[in-house]
């Protein structure tokens, strides 16, 4: 009825004074964020049981309950070591990390148990549970970051520190013999006595803490001191020598390794990095050049590269179709097969695809899922990348500034490189997409790069310290 | 640092949409190409699990109905193929191989002309298909009900198989243009086609397609044979309609020697006979059978109107289809006065199909109305309701109700008349049942080298036709002898039930 708004209860009692409101730390969104995930999770793990045989699934306890535990204490550690951290990338992750299992284990029951379907040679009759077990290291690995790294700055003490291990990281599998480092051509492993590690995965957060920290130290002289060359400033040789070195001794050990997805993707993740640093546009153009330059060269002269052109461009030629190009013309096909609402989960024939439980996981979601799935897993993606990036531009500390967007950055990257490569969109190179595909190394390094960026956006929504005033004289200040 | 992230995100941004906009085109655009890629084994094996409509030949009425192709499950939950009928049926089921998306000979017959209904993809089974999806149903096919009578079919079948030589035969209810029988032989096993095994079934393919008697040839509608003088039929609708006949009873110029007009060459008749006392009325000259009096009353009528009849009649039609598609008979247009009068008396290059051949005698029987040939009486969705019914339609019109009564009873002399050609075969002699036919002999091979085609084109009960047929045997002779006994099983067996 009245037009004129209550004007004195909406000013605060003169006579009470009020303490600021605290931001809100959000830990209850966050936890029925994760319920929902976890609900997700458990419905997807049911439904394939009933696509497959029509039963609900022995081990539903095991995995669902495990599962949801695991997320749970991960839960308790966010609201124990990082209160104020972002609430959506922990449910968001959490989704991804439970619908990979699920998948696993549908792709594992495939063909096994009298369950229709052709048996997945690749992968063992316990697959799943080893993703399980996998999530729990991840899980460890998550609340060790946030209980270790309680200050993002702590990181920049150890820049060179991290520069060197992720060398050595990348460069042990190019030293170790073919037998204890190679897996279908690509030698990118760890192997010993049958249990392997991918140690490029862990590589690629160090180089990122170093790339961050030099950057951090050296931008202003990046960006400032240097030559004007034809329009585009260049900075001083002995400033961008070292990191000049490095991601060239690193793009090496890849090329030397067959791993060109990993390698493209360090060369996005140095590029991005060097931009935000020196907010120059020419090293966008730069790198844009030296990418595509790097591209053509490789595939004129590595013949490995070369065949993956091929196959881009003409997966369906006679000569291609059931030989080099297989694979990719399986996942398309699935991915055809399963259209707008997908088969349902335990109704397509993702086990056609060869490696669909690794490399060519989204290409099983899409034939099971539809493109329904897909683009909820996009969106999924997306969004995770979105809270990285806002964790980044929210920070005040220039280091995690520049750490979270290259890790938030380096993830799209990811997830284009092999979505693009298995939708054939951009040349296919094996990588793994996060959290969903089989492997230990990918899932664990990616709850540390998540654990990071929560770490960074809790320092970054933590309220500024409440000053205690006494006496009105001494300010005493909260230690942190 | 600020501005450069958030370039960045819209960076990212991009990239998730060129990924969006690249899954939205291959799962909504590119499903049909790469559903229809050669080498999709998804889409193969999605239809070995689907349970393919049985088809069944349905065209005696009171009797049995006869599955002459069905799916059986095997282990693995796949559907092979069966076809109990095997040879008998061959030229009008087809098959349908494992090899039929991935090649263009993957299927033939009726298995490939009805494969969306039998398949149940068919867009008129949609409602039945939205129901099945709600009550949980697997997918099956619709089941396609034929006009084929198995008395006929089978009575054609065997004849074929004891005359021994490369043959076809084809019966027509004159009525309605139904389809009762339509056998070819030598005819092939489909069921080689149906192993679960693509190297199998390549290999007998090879071996079937490599196989000089040629059993894939569906010679009823797709192997065309001179119609010799079954075709003085059409000669004489044409002089009846040009008015230069008026009935049966008029007589034409019949000389014992006939030479061909511009040319050096002389016709005779059958061992140089005369034909009566040169001057017979048309019911006798068709009732002997008689070249030189048709040749030159096809001269008289001219190549046009000859031409016009036959198609009238059928001939020069590429486009007929029952479903199965059916090659063109042809009668080539003329002007060379001596090709007329060969082409009158169905040499030269007529051609046509066993089916044409039966199609002339229906249109005969049923007063000068043709009936248009079908084979597919109804298709049921599995739940028996009827998805589609044949209606009979008018093909063509090439006579008049008079004009087919004057060759009726030209016909009827040729079996009733102890002159006529037939009269042995197909008269009195060799049963009670009134046939109307034509006897046909044509020359074939270099200087008639090799033995004559044999031609019968009939219908019965002369007075009250359901049973029109047409017999072609290559190489068996006198049409008369080798043809019309095989027409003759085919109307004993069709008209003791009817």
């Amino acid at each position: 009825m009245s037009a004129v708004p209550n004007v004195a209860a909406a000013q605060p009692s003169g006579a009470a004074r009020r303490a600021v409101p605290l931001p809100r730390g959000r830990r209850s969104t966050e936890l029925a964020m994760l319920c929902f995930a976890i609900g997700v999770v458990a419905f997807a793990y049911v439904a394939v049981g009933l696509g497959l045989n029509g039963h609900v699934p022995g081990g539903l306890v095991v995995y669902v309950a495990g599962f949801a535990a695991l997320m749970l204490i991960a839960h308790l550690a966010v609201r124990r070591f990082a209160p104020w951290a972002d609430p959506l990338m922990l449910p968001l992750a959490a989704l991804l990390n439970g619908i990979g299992i699920v998948m696993i284990y549908r792709l594992q029951e495939s063909g096994r148990g009298g369950n229709p379907g052709l048996r997945i040679s690749t992968l063992t009759a316990h697959a799943a549970l080893y993703q399980l077990v996998w999530t729990a290291v991840g899980m460890a690995a998550f609340v060790a970051v946030l209980v270790v790294i309680r200050q993002p700055r702590i990181l920049q003490r150890y820049t060179y520190t991290l520069g060197t291990i992720g060398l050595i990281l990348l460069a042990i599998p190019a030293l170790l013999p073919s037998s204890h480092s190679s897996v279908n051509g690509a030698k990118v492993w760890i192997i010993i006595g049958g249990f392997s590690i991918q140690p490029g995965e862990f590589a690629r957060i160090a180089l990122a803490v170093f790339f961050s920290g030099y950057l951090v130290a050296k931008r202003d002289v990046l960006s400032l001191a240097g030559r004007r060359f034809l329009g585009i400033d260049l900075p001083r040789g002995r400033d961008l020598g070292p990191i000049l070195v490095l991601w060239a001794i690193s793009m090496l050990i890849l090329i030397f390794e067959s791993d060109i997805g990993t390698s493209a993707l360090f060369f996005g993740l140095f590029i991005a990095m060097l931009y935000i640093a020196t907010q120059r546009k020419s090293w966008l153009l730069i790198g844009l050049l030296l990418f595509v330059a790097g591209a053509l060269l490789a595939g004129a002269i590595i013949p490995h590269v070369h065949e993956r052109f091929t196959i881009w461009r003409h997966p369906f030629a006679p000569g291609n179709i059931q030989g080099s190009s297989f694979q990719l013309v399986q996942g398309l096909e699935g991915m055809a097969f399963g259209g707008i609402f997908g088969t349902g989960l335990g109704l397509g024939q993702p086990f056609r695809t060869p490696l669909v439980q690794s490399d060519f996981i989204f290409t099983g979601f899409g034939e099971e899922l539809g493109l329904t799935g897909l683009m909820a897993l996009l969106l999924i993606f997306g969004l995770l990348v979105q809270r990285g990036l806002r964790a980044a531009l929210a920070t005040r500390d220039p280091f995690a500034k520049l750490l979270a967007a290259g890790l938030a950055f380096v993830l799209a990257l990811q997830v284009f490189i092999i979505v693009g490569g298995v939708t054939q969109l951009i040349p296919l190179t094996g990588i793994t997409t996060p959290f969903l595909s089989q492997g230990g190394s990918s899932l664990v390094a990616s709850w540390m790069v998540i654990a990071l960026l929560m770490r960074i956006s809790d320092t970054a929504r933590r309220p500024a310290p409440q000053p205690i005033q006494d006496e009105g004289l001494t300010q005493v200040v909260r230690a942190v | 640092m600020n501005r450069a992230i958030r370039r960045l995100s819209i960076a990212s941004l991009v990239l998730f949409v060129l990924l969006m906009v690249n899954v939205n085109y291959l799962q909504v655009f590119r499903v049909n190409s790469l559903a229809s890629e050669p080498y999709n084994s998804r889409i193969f094996s999605e239809q070995l699990k689907n349970q393919r409509g049985e088809i069944i030949a349905a065209g005696d009425s009171g009797q049995p109905d006869l599955v002459i192709a069905k799916s059986k499950q095997v282990k693995g939950g796949f559907y092979k193929r069966v076809y109990p009928a095997g040879r008998e049926y061959a030229p009008v089921t087809g098959y349908d191989s494992i090899l039929a998306t991935t090649s263009p000979f993957g299927q033939t017959g009726i298995e490939k002309a009805e494969n969306k209904y039998l398949t149940g993809t068919a867009p008129s089974l949609a409602v039945y298909n939205l129901k099945g999806l709600f009550t949980g149903k697997p997918k099956q096919g619709a089941s396609v009900y034929l006009t084929i009578s198995p008395k006929a079919q089978a009575a054609a079948y065997s004849a074929l198989v004891t005359m021994g030589k490369p043959a076809a035969a084809v019966a027509i209810d004159p009525r309605t243009g139904a389809i009762l029988a339509m056998v070819s032989y030598p005819s092939f096993n489909p069921n080689a086609y149906t192993p679960i095994n693509s190297g199998k079934v390549a290999k007998n393919d090879k071996r079937l397609r490599s196989d000089p008697a040629d059993p894939l040839l569906n010679r009823a509608i797709n192997d065309t044979f001179p119609p010799g003088s079954t075709f003085k039929l059409i000669t004489s609708s044409a002089a009846f309609k040009t008015g230069k006949v008026a009935n049966q009873s008029s007589t034409i110029s019949a000389p014992q020697f006939y030479r061909l007009p511009g040319s050096h060459s002389t016709l005779a008749n059958d061992a140089g006979a005369p034909c009566g006392n040169g001057n017979p009325t048309i019911l006798f000259a068709l009732t002997v059978s008689c070249n030189t009096a048709f040749a030159k009353l096809g001269v008289t009528v001219g190549g046009d109107p000859l031409h016009s009849m036959a198609a009238a009649y059928g001939f020069n039609n590429p486009n007929l289809t029952i479903p199965l598609p059916v090659s063109a008979s042809a009668y080539p247009a003329l002007t060379d006065r001596a090709q007329i009068a060969l082409s009158a008396i169905g040499q030269f290059n007529d051609t046509e199909t066993p089916l044409q051949e039966a199609m002339v005698a229906a249109a005969i029987a049923n007063g000068g109305t043709m009936m248009r040939p079908y084979l597919v009486a109804q298709i049921k969705a599995p739940d028996q309701s009827v998805v589609q019914s044949a209606q009979p339609a008018v093909y063509a019109n090439p006579i008049s109700a008079a004009q087919a009564g004057y060759l009726t009873d030209m016909m009827k002399s040729v079996t009733q008349d102890p002159n006529g050609t037939a009269y042995a075969t197909a008269g009195p002699p060799a049963t009670s049942i009134l046939i109307a036919g034509k006897t046909g002999t044509a020359q074939n091979g270099v200087n008639n080298s090799h033995l004559d085609d044999a031609v019968f084109t009939c219908f019965a009960p002369a007075d009250n036709p359901k049973i029109a047929v047409g017999v072609i045997v290559k190489g068996g002779g006198f049409g008369a002898d080798a043809a019309a006994p095989i027409a003759l099983k085919i109307i004993q067996a069709y008209l003791g039930l009817h």
